[in-house]
Formats: C-alpha cells, sequence, structure tokens
C-alpha cells in the first residue's frame, strides 16, 4: 500500500499540482490541497488499489476541489461548474516522463543548489559522509538543534524539489511583504 | 501553523531521529501510532521519506569530483557527466579529499514491519557492486558495508546480531556488556563487547580485521567443541574450514585491509593476479591477468577502487605489460 503510494501516486505531483493549480484561486493553499486529495486517495484505495492510479487520482482530485469550493462558498460557483465541466483527459495524455538515472541525478543536483550553502552542507554530510546529528553538529561546531532543523528544512525542500509540487522552496521565513508585517 | 505544516514538520522530526543511533522499540511504537492516527500523517511522511530517500543519490555525486566521466563506470548507473558544475560549489575541500573515490549507489531495502516492534525485526542491507553504505544501528552502533554485500542486522534487548551474508562490514560497536554484538560469518561467529574491527567473507574464507579493542572468533563450523580464538587491535584472523591463522601486531596491515573505507585498496607486495581479484570485487568491468610472469609481478601501494582502468595504465607505463580492453574486461599480459 505504501509501496503503491510512493511508485505510483508521488511521481504524478507534479501534474497533480499544476492541475489544482489551474483550478485553484489561492496559491498558498495548493499544497495542502495536494496533501488533502492524497490523503483521501491513500483511503479509499485502501478496499483496493485502483487499475489506473492516474484517473483515479486525478477522479480523486476533481471531486475534492467541488467539495472544497462548494463547502466554503469563498470560490464562485463559475469555479465549481468550471471543474464538473473539466475533461481531465488532456492531463491523463499528460504523462510523466520516467526518470532514467543520470537525469535523476542532476535533477538532486539542482534541488541542492537551492539550498542555502549552511543547509546543502549539512545535508552533505548526512547523505554522503554518514554523519548523525551529533556528529555533523561536532564536525560544523553548531548545536545538535541547529543541525536538526536545518537537516529537516533541506529535506522539504528537496522532496518538493524532487517531487515537483510545490514548484518553490518553502522558506522558513515568509517571503511576501505582506506576512512579514502580520508575523 | 497549519496542518500541513504541522505534519510534515513531525514527519522530518521523525526521518531524522530514526535516523539516528538510540531508535528504540519504543520510538518505533511512538513513530506507528503517529502514522496510525491519520492518513494525512502517513502520506506527510511517505511523501517526504521519498523524496528524502531520493535524495541519496548525491552519493554518486562524489565521482565526477576526481576522475574523468569515463572512468566511473562501476555501476553504469550514476556518474556526473559534467565535471565543471559537478565540483563548483558545493563540496567543502576536506570533504571532498575523502570522497574523491565514492562512486556507484548503494542502495538497501529495510523490512521493516511497522506493527512489530523494531527490536525484533532483522533489517536487510545491500550493497551493489562498486556501492558502499554506512548504516546506524538501533543501538549507537555503527557499520559501513563494502561493495557487493549483504548484511542482516537484528538488534534486540538480549543481544545484538549481524548476519553477513556475503561481502565485507565494518563495525564500530557501542559499549553495552548487557547486550553482546555477534556477527555471523559463514563458519565463524564474531563476539565483541565494544570495539572497532571489519568482517570479510569470501566463500569458505572468513577474515577479522580489528582495529580497536579486542573480539573472540568462536569456530562453529566444525561439529563438537567450538574452538576459539581472542584477537586484539592490530591482529588479523584468517579463517578457512577449521583453521584459524593470526598475524599479531600489524597495525598497517589493519589499516590496508580497511582502506576501502576510504574508497582506495592498499597493497603490500601482493600479487598482481591478486590484486586484480581485489579491484574485480568492486567493479564490473573485470581484469583478467594471463601469462607466465604477469600474474607474479609483485605490487604495492594504494590505488582508487573504483578505477580500474587507472591502475592498469599505471601498470602499462612501469613495466610494459600488454593491455587489451573490451566491452566486459580488461585483459593484462606478458
Amino acid at each position: 500500500m505504501d509501496e503503491w503510494f510512493r511508485r505510483e501516486v508521488l511521481p504524478l505531483e507534479r501534474s497533480l499540482a499544476r492541475f489544482v493549480r489551474r483550478n485553484w484561486r489561492v496559491d498558498d493553499e495548493v499544497m495542502d490541497l495536494v496533501h488533502d486529495i492524497y490523503a483521501q486517495a491513500y483511503a479509499s484505495a485502501r478496499s483496493g488499489l485502483p487499475v489506473n492510479t492516474r484517473q483515479y487520482l486525478f477522479t480523486v482530485a476533481r471531486n475534492h476541489l467541488i467539495n472544497r469550493a462548494k463547502r466554503a462558498r469563498i470560490v464562485s460557483f463559475e469555479l465549481v461548474a468550471d471543474l464538473e465541466m473539466i475533461e481531465h483527459r488532456a492531463d491523463l495524455l499528460d504523462t510523466e516522463r520516467h526518470l532514467n538515472a543520470r537525469e535523476a541525478l542532476r535533477r538532486v543536483q539542482a534541488g541542492l543548489e537551492k539550498l542555502s550553502p549552511r543547509v546543502r552542507e549539512i545535508v552533505w554530510l548526512r547523505k554522503v559522509e554518514g554523519l548523525n546529528v551529533r556528529e555533523t553538529a561536532d564536525r560544523l561546531g553548531i548545536g545538535q538543534d541547529a543541525v536538526n532543523h536545518q537537516v529537516m528544512m533541506g529535506m522539504k525542500a528537496l522532496a518538493d524539489h524532487m517531487l515537483g509540487g510545490a514548484g518553490r522552496i518553502v522558506r522558513s521565513r515568509p517571503a511576501s511583504p505582506r506576512e512579514e508585517a502580520d508575523g | 501553523m497549519s496542518r500541513l505544516r504541522k505534519a510534515q514538520e513531525r514527519a522530518a522530526q521523525w526521518i531524522v531521529a530514526r535516523e539516528e543511533p538510540g531508535w528504540t522499540s519504543r520510538d518505533q511504537a511512538a513513530f506507528d501510532a503517529w502514522l496510525n492516527e491519520s492518513d494525512f500523517n502517513r502520506i506527510a511522511w511517505l511523501r517526504l521519506d521519498e523524496g528524502w530517500r531520493q535524495s541519496d543519490r548525491i552519493r554518486a555525486l562524489g565521482a565526477g569530483d576526481a576522475a574523468p566521466a569515463d572512468m566511473a563506470e562501476p555501476t553504469g548507473l550514476a556518474h556526473v557527466p559534467d565535471r565543471a558544475s559537478a565540483g563548483r560549489w558545493w563540496v567543502p575541500h576536506a570533504i571532498a579529499a575523502s570522497l574523491v573515490a565514492i562512486v556507484g549507489l548503494g542502495w538497501f531495502n529495510i523490512q521493516l514491519d511497522l506493527d512489530r516492534p523494531a527490536a525484533t525485526v532483522a533489517t536487510k542491507y545491500e550493497t551493489t557492486v562498486g556501492g558502499r553504505r554506512m548504516v546506524g544501528l538501533n543501538d549507537g552502533s555503527r557499520m559501513e558495508l563494502n561493495t557487493a554485500s549483504a548484511v542482516r542486522a537484528a538488534v534486540g534487548t538480549e543481544r545484538r546480531e549481524i548476519w553477513l551474508d556475503r561481502g565485507e562490514a565494518y563495525f564500530e560497536v557501542a559499549h553495552d556488556r548487557t547486550r553482546p554484538f555477534i556477527v555471523h560469518a559463514g563458519g565463524r561467529q564474531v563476539t565483541v563487547l565494544g570495539t572497532k574491527f571489519s568482517v570479510r567473507r569470501d566463500g569458505d574464507k572468513v577474515i577479522v580485521s580489528v582495529l580497536e579493542g579486542r573480539v573472540r572468533v568462536d569456530d562453529i563450523g566444525s561439529a563438537g567443541i567450538g574452538r576459539s580464538t581472542t584477537i586484539a587491535g592490530g591482529d588479523i584472523a584468517v579463517a578457512r574450514g577449521p583453521a584459524t591463522l593470526v598475524t599479531a601486531k600489524s597495525e598497517e596491515r589493519v589499516e590496508g585491509a580497511l582502506a576501502w573505507r576510504e574508497g582506495m585498496l592498499s597493497f603490500d607486495q601482493t600479487r598482481l593476479a591478486d590484486v586484480a581479484a581485489e579491484f574485480n570485487r568492486y567493479n564490473r568491468k573485470q581484469l583478467i591477468v594471463t601469462g607466465p610472469d604477469a600474474p607474479d609481478m609483485q605490487i604495492g601501494g594504494t590505488f582508487p577502487s573504483s578505477k580500474p582502468r587507472a591502475f592498469v595504465a599505471l601498470l602499462r607505463d612501469a613495466y610494459g605489460v600488454r593491455v587489451e580492453e573490451s566491452e566486459e574486461a580488461i585483459r593484462i599480459s606478458d
């Protein structure tokens, strides 16, 4: 079951996020919606794995967006109508290219480049040198909490990058001036 | 914090904690409880874990750094074709030096039944030809797998057991008098309390090299009374069938035997045929030595295990041997 999710659902994240983004006005909610859709798809698949994961996932996505839109009453009915009209055949044809090893490696490399130098170094020490948190902290002369925090940041950023959903690196600090003023 | 941010934060914490030494069955139970709390938690973890796992590929980046891309052939998998961009920014120099020869992707496979406490589960770790992998065990011990190796580990409350099914592994054992650490390798059983050593299995031959501390090697192959030998730091025990040979006080040779941890092979007046066999453990492209004299040529020195071609080129220049290279093999003859 978990294996199915890893092998068949997660590779669809790029398409799924694009689909949600296209049909949802609030950009900040896209990843939340993607996760809601995942959780629903996971729960429903308990009674039996779908034959066509892609079709299944997009059906769950479409229904979820419709329900959310209806419930929220924030989004206009136009959107709901749009969603109901959606021929998601376009998305079905939009197949994932399977990355070969070299392309996958390039992708990790690009993901690493997006990280801050410190986070990158810590990820490197952990993944390649195999150092644990305490050893990394000793090596860099910083606290274990700091190492932990940065590993976790790196982990989230790399997952976003590898799977492609967020389309940007999520920073710990809010990026927009408006949010900064709020915080 | 949004629900998603919170779930991701927690999932990331679990992933980090699980990779750390000192992960207990109680931790596992807490983790299981969190996973079972909601599908939302579970998928947040699955997604992060998968992305993090895919990032393991960066291990292969160490390869492109020092060698021309065509030298790094072992797995045929992932070397960096673009050296300039690979080496540009991200390797602090001190790290780069120790990483020069890491080639190939070690891969591993955890067979973990989430419903049972982690302590009773044997976890399987493997590396492919040319791969290498560092593994932290629950009790704080660490092991490093060499090329083409397979190991099962079961860390329980009474004892800590490792089965070396194939290949070679180095262990740094966390001291714990109440739980002996036992490595099973073919007809030998190695018992320690806390030390650093490596065990290599080559068919029915078992080689134990001790870096620090003491270990006991028991012969369990023969029926009747098991013979046992205790060896200490700097010792190497070579066991085959009923015989166990101990070479005492040879720190240098122990260091040589552990050079693979740096991606190097170390030889001291070793026959070329044996050197070739050693290289062949790490690479798909095999070195084949023929001729009346070439196999017995004495070789000394330290070489990157992933670069047989560079080694052969050196050999050709220094000794004038004949070299023919085909798709699968490099033939060396007088």
